[in-house]
C-alpha cells in the first residue's frame, strides 16, 4: 500500500493530465461514433450541438426546463427536473471540479493553445489579483441570467410580456462550445450568425464574438474562460459535497507561494489562507498542479472517500523538478 | 604613505587573528568524537579559506558579493558570475569595522564592512559589484559607506512587507531590475536555458540539504548541530556542484551510520531548536557551547542554515518572462526575515518545528544591535511557554570574552531540560 502511495505521489500529474484531457476529450467529442453515451446531465461541456458526441452537458436540458411555467414546473413535471438536477449532481459529485480539470473538452482546448503559446515562446499577460476576483463575479451573473431568461419564457415577470423561444437556451447560443465542439466534426454550421430572427441574430453574433475572445484570451491568459463560466459556479454550489476533495493541512505550509505560482486560475488562497481544511474555490478546476509543486510533506493533499490519492511530498516535488529535462 | 603603511599593518594583523580564530573554532569543533569521516572535506575548506586572510574563490570567473540571503543568486551564476556571501561572522573583522562602525551597531554588519574595509584594495578588484537587499537598516545603510569606499554597490529594493500582491508585484519587478543590471554587470546576457541550469543547481542542493536535515531529527542523532552549520555556511562561498557532492557523500555516510544503529551523542541528550541572528563561521560560540553542555541541536531556523536552501523555486513555463518572477517569489513569499512587517510566519515556522521535531527546547540567539530579532524574542517566548517548551534568550556578539558566562547559563538550560524530562518519566 505505501509503495502505491509513494508511486503515486512521485508521479507527474501535468502528464497524466494531459493523457487524461485527450482521452476524455476523445470520448465527449467523438463518442458517438462508437454509439458512447455517458449520460445526459453531465457537469461538463459535452455540447449537445455535436452530434457525435459521447453525452450532454446539463445546462442545455436544465436552461430547458426552466422555460417551463411555474405551473408546470411545481407540478409533476418538477420531479423529473429534480431527477434531472439531481443525476447532475451524482455525476458532480464524484469528481468535484476534477471534471473542469481532467474532462472538459473547452478546458482542454484552453490548455492546448497554453501549449502551443509556450511552444512559439510567447509570454502571457497577466493581471493583478483584485482585477481577476471583480472578473470572477461574472460567472454567477451568468448562472443566474442562464436561469432567469428561459423563466421568462413560461413565465411573466412583474406583468411584463413573456419572451420569445429565441431565448430558449440563451448560455448555449453565446458559449464557445457551441461554435468550436462541432468543428471537430467537421460541421462548421455553428460558425454563422442566424439571421432568422432579431434575438437570433444578436444571440448567435454574441457567440461568435464571445468564441473570439475565447479564443485570443485563452491564448493570451492560462484558462481565460474558466473565470466566466457559469457550469464552474453551478459546481460550486455541490463542491462541499462532493467525494473527491483537496485540502491543506495549514500548519506544514511555509506560504512559499509555490502552489499559486503554478496555478493556472490564480487562486491566491491556496498559498495564503491557513485556516480552512477545504481549499477548493470557486475557480479551482481540481488540476492538482498545486500539490505537484508543494515541497512540503502532506501540507496539500487530494483524496477520493477519505482515502488520499494524491499528496505533496519532498521527495515528490524534488523528482517532479529535477526530472524534466532529462 | 603611512596611510597606506597603517593599513598594511591592520590587514596583517587582522588576518593574524582570523586565522587564529577559524583555527580554534575548527579545534572545538573537530574535539568532538565521532565526527563523520566525510565532514573532512568541509573542515579543510574553512581550514584553507581562511589561512590567510580571507580568500575570495579564485577561478576565472566574476565574482558578485551578497550581503544577505535575499539576492537570488541564480540570476548571478546565469549571467556566469559566481555570488559569494559577504556575511562575515569574524571576530577580527568585528574588531576592524569598530574602526568606523558605531559601537551599538550588530557585529555581522560591522564584521562585514570590517572585512570591506581592511581588504579594500584587493576586494575591490575581485568584486564586480556588491549586491545589497534593502533589508534591515544596518545594512541598507552600508551601501552609501561602501559606496565611499569605492566599492560597485547594487542596490536590490525590497518591500518591507510580504503580504500585499503590491508587494509582491514590487517585489517581482525589484528582482527583473536586477537582472538587468547584473548581466550588464558581468557582460552575459541571462538566458533561460543558463537560468534553468542554476534554477537546477539550488534545487539539487536544497533536495540534499532537507534530506540532511532529516537524518540530523533522527531519534539516533547521527549527526551533531555544529556540523550541519559548517555545510550550510560553506554554501556561502563554496562551488555549488563540489558542494553538492561533499553533501552527497556525507548524507551516504550517514544513511550507513543510521542503519548500522550508530548514535552520534546521548540519545536522550535534550533536542534544541536554534533560531535568531545567524550563526555563521567562525562564531559558531553559542551553538558549539550548547553542544558541549550535552544538547544536541536538532533544528534550525536562521539565515545562515536552514533559510538558505530550505526553499524551492518552481515556475510553469521555461521562460524568462516566468522564470524571473518565479525566482523572486522564492526569495520573497517564504521568508521569516524580521525585518518584514507583519512576520507571523516566522512564529508559525518555529512552531511547525517544534512540534515535528519533538524539540525539547529553544535556544534564541540576538546580536547585541540586531534590533528586529531582539524585538521578536517576546512574541516567540510567550509562544513557545504556551507550548509548554522553554527557550533560552541569549543576546551576544562576536567577542569570545562572555564564553564563560554564556556556558553556565548553557549548561543551567540543559540541565533544567533534562529534570523536565526526567520528572515527566
Amino acid at each position: 500500500m505505501s509503495s502505491i502511495r509513494k508511486f503515486l505521489n512521485n508521479s507527474d500529474i501535468n502528464r497524466f493530465r494531459f493523457y487524461f484531457q485527450l482521452v476524455a476529450f476523445g470520448l465527449l467529442v467523438y463518442g458517438g461514433y462508437l454509439s458512447i453515451n455517458i449520460g445526459d446531465q453531465l457537469p461538463t461541456f459535452a455540447c449537445v450541438f455535436d452530434d457525435k458526441r459521447g453525452g450532454s452537458c446539463y445546462l442545455m436540458g436544465f436552461q430547458h426546463q426552466m422555460t417551463f411555467p411555474y405551473a408546470r414546473l411545481f407540478s409533476g413535471a418538477g420531479i423529473g427536473i429534480l431527477i434531472g438536477l439531481l443525476t447532475f449532481v451524482g455525476f458532480f459529485i464524484i469528481f468535484n471540479k476534477a471534471w473542469c480539470g481532467f474532462a472538459c473538452p473547452l478546458g482542454a482546448i484552453q490548455d492546448w493553445l497554453t501549449m502551443l503559446r509556450c511552444k512559439m515562446g510567447i509570454y502571457y499577460s497577466s493581471y493583478s489579483e483584485p482585477v481577476f476576483k471583480r472578473l470572477s463575479t461574472i460567472k454567477y451573473i451568468l448562472l443566474a441570467l442562464l436561469i432567469l431568461i428561459p423563466m421568462g419564457i413560461g413565465n411573466s415577470f412583474f406583468g411584463l410580456p413573456t419572451l420569445n423561444h429565441d431565448f430558449g437556451v440563451p448560455f448555449c447560443m453565446i458559449c464557445p462550445g457551441r461554435t468550436l465542439l462541432p468543428l471537430f466534426n467537421g460541421d462548421f454550421s455553428q460558425l454563422a450568425i442566424d439571421f432568422s430572427s432579431k434575438t437570433k441574430m444578436v444571440f448567435s453574433g454574441l457567440g461568435l464574438g464571445i468564441t473570439g475572445m475565447f479564443l485570443a484570451g485563452a491564448f493570451a491568459k492560462k484558462r481565460f474562460f474558466c473565470l466566466f463560466c457559469p457550469m464552474s459556479a453551478l459546481h460550486y454550489i455541490f463542491s462541499r459535497a462532493s467525494l473527491l476533495r483537496l485540502t491543506k493541512d495549514g500548519e506544514k505550509c511555509t506560504r512559499c507561494g509555490n502552489c499559486y505560482r503554478v496555478c493556472d486560475v490564480g487562486i491566491r488562497a491556496i498559498a495564503d489562507d491557513l485556516e480552512h481544511i477545504n481549499i477548493v474555490k470557486d475557480d479551482c478546476m481540481m488540476c492538482l498542479k498545486c500539490v505537484s509543486a508543494c515541497p512540503e510533506d502532506g501540507c496539500l493533499k487530494a483524496s477520493f472517500l477519505g482515502m488520499p490519492v494524491y499528496e505533496s511530498t519532498a521527495e515528490g516535488f524534488f523528482r517532479r523538478r529535477l526530472k524534466e529535462d532529462d | 604613505m603611512i596611510e597606506s603603511e597603517r593599513q598594511a599593518r591592520v590587514r596583517k594583523s587582522t588576518s593574524l587573528h582570523l586565522a587564529m580564530e577559524a583555527a580554534e573554532t575548527l579545534r572545538q569543533i573537530t574535539e568532538f568524537p565521532d565526527n563523520p569521516e566525510s565532514m573532512a572535506y568541509f573542515y579543510d575548506l574553512y581550514q584553507s579559506r581562511f589561512k590567510d586572510g580571507m580568500i575570495l574563490p579564485q577561478n576565472g570567473k566574476k565574482l558578485v558579493g551578497t550581503m544577505c540571503l535575499q539576492v537570488p543568486d541564480e540570476l548571478i551564476v546565469a549571467a556566469g558570475a559566481v555570488p559569494v556571501r559577504l556575511c562575515s561572522g569574524a571576530y577580527a573583522f568585528d574588531q576592524a569595522g569598530g574602526d568606523f562602525m558605531p559601537a551599538k551597531s550588530c557585529p555581522l554588519v560591522r564584521a562585514t564592512m570590517g572585512m570591506l574595509q581592511v581588504n579594500n584594495d584587493t576586494m575591490k578588484d575581485n568584486l564586480s559589484t556588491i549586491v545589497i537587499p534593502t533589508t534591515c537598516d544596518q545594512k541598507r545603510s552600508s551601501v552609501e559607506m561602501l559606496r565611499n569606499m569605492d566599492y560597485p554597490v547594487t542596490v536590490l529594493e525590497m518591500p518591507a512587507s510580504k503580504e500585499s500582491d503590491e508587494a509582491r508585484t514590487y517585489w517581482q519587478e525589484s528582482v527583473k531590475q536586477f537582472a538587468l543590471s547584473i548581466q550588464k554587470t558581468c557582460g552575459r546576457k541571462i538566458t533561460a536555458k543558463a537560468l534553468n541550469a542554476a534554477v537546477r543547481t539550488k534545487l539539487e542542493a536544497g533536495k540534499l540539504f532537507r534530506s540532511l536535515q532529516q537524518l540530523r531529527t533522527e531519534s539516533h542523532p547521527v549527526i551533531l548541530g555544529k556540523d550541519i552549520w559548517l555545510v550550510s555556511n560553506s554554501y556561502f562561498f563554496d562551488d555549488p556542484d563540489q558542494w553538492c557532492k561533499a553533501v552527497g557523500k556525507l548524507i551516504a555516510e550517514l544513511d550507513s551510520r543510521k542503519s548500522a544503529g550508530f548514535s552520534a551523542i546521548n540519545r536522550k541528550a535534550p533536542r534544541l531548536l536554534f533560531t535568531g541572528s545567524p550563526p555563521i563561521f567562525p562564531n559558531l560560540k553559542l551553538p558549539i557551547l550548547v553542544e558541549q553542555a550535552g544538547g544536541l541541536v536538532v533544528a534550525d531556523e536562521t539565515c545562515s542554515s536552514e533559510r538558505l536552501l530550505h526553499d524551492a523555486v518552481v515556475f510553469d513555463e521555461k521562460n524568462l518572462n516566468d522564470m524571473v518572477p518565479a525566482i523572486a517569489d522564492r526569495y520573497l513569499k517564504p521568508c521569516t526575515c524580521p525585518c518584514l512587517t507583519p512576520n507571523t510566519d516566522r512564529a508559525k515556522k518555529i512552531l511547525e518545528m517544534v512540534r515535528s521535531n519533538r524539540v525539547e527546547g529553544v535556544v534564541y540567539q540576538a546580536f547585541s544591535g540586531c534590533l528586529p530579532y531582539e524585538m521578536e524574542q517576546r512574541g516567540i517566548s510567550d509562544m513557545l511557554s504556551r507550548e509548554g517548551v522553554p527557550m533560552l534568550f541569549v543576546e551576544t556578539d562576536y567577542s569570545p570574552e562572555d564564553q564563560g558566562q554564556l556556558s553556565t547559563r548553557v549548561e543551567a538550560f540543559i540541565e533544567s531540560i533534562k529534570v523536565r524530562k526526567r520528572k515527566k518519566q
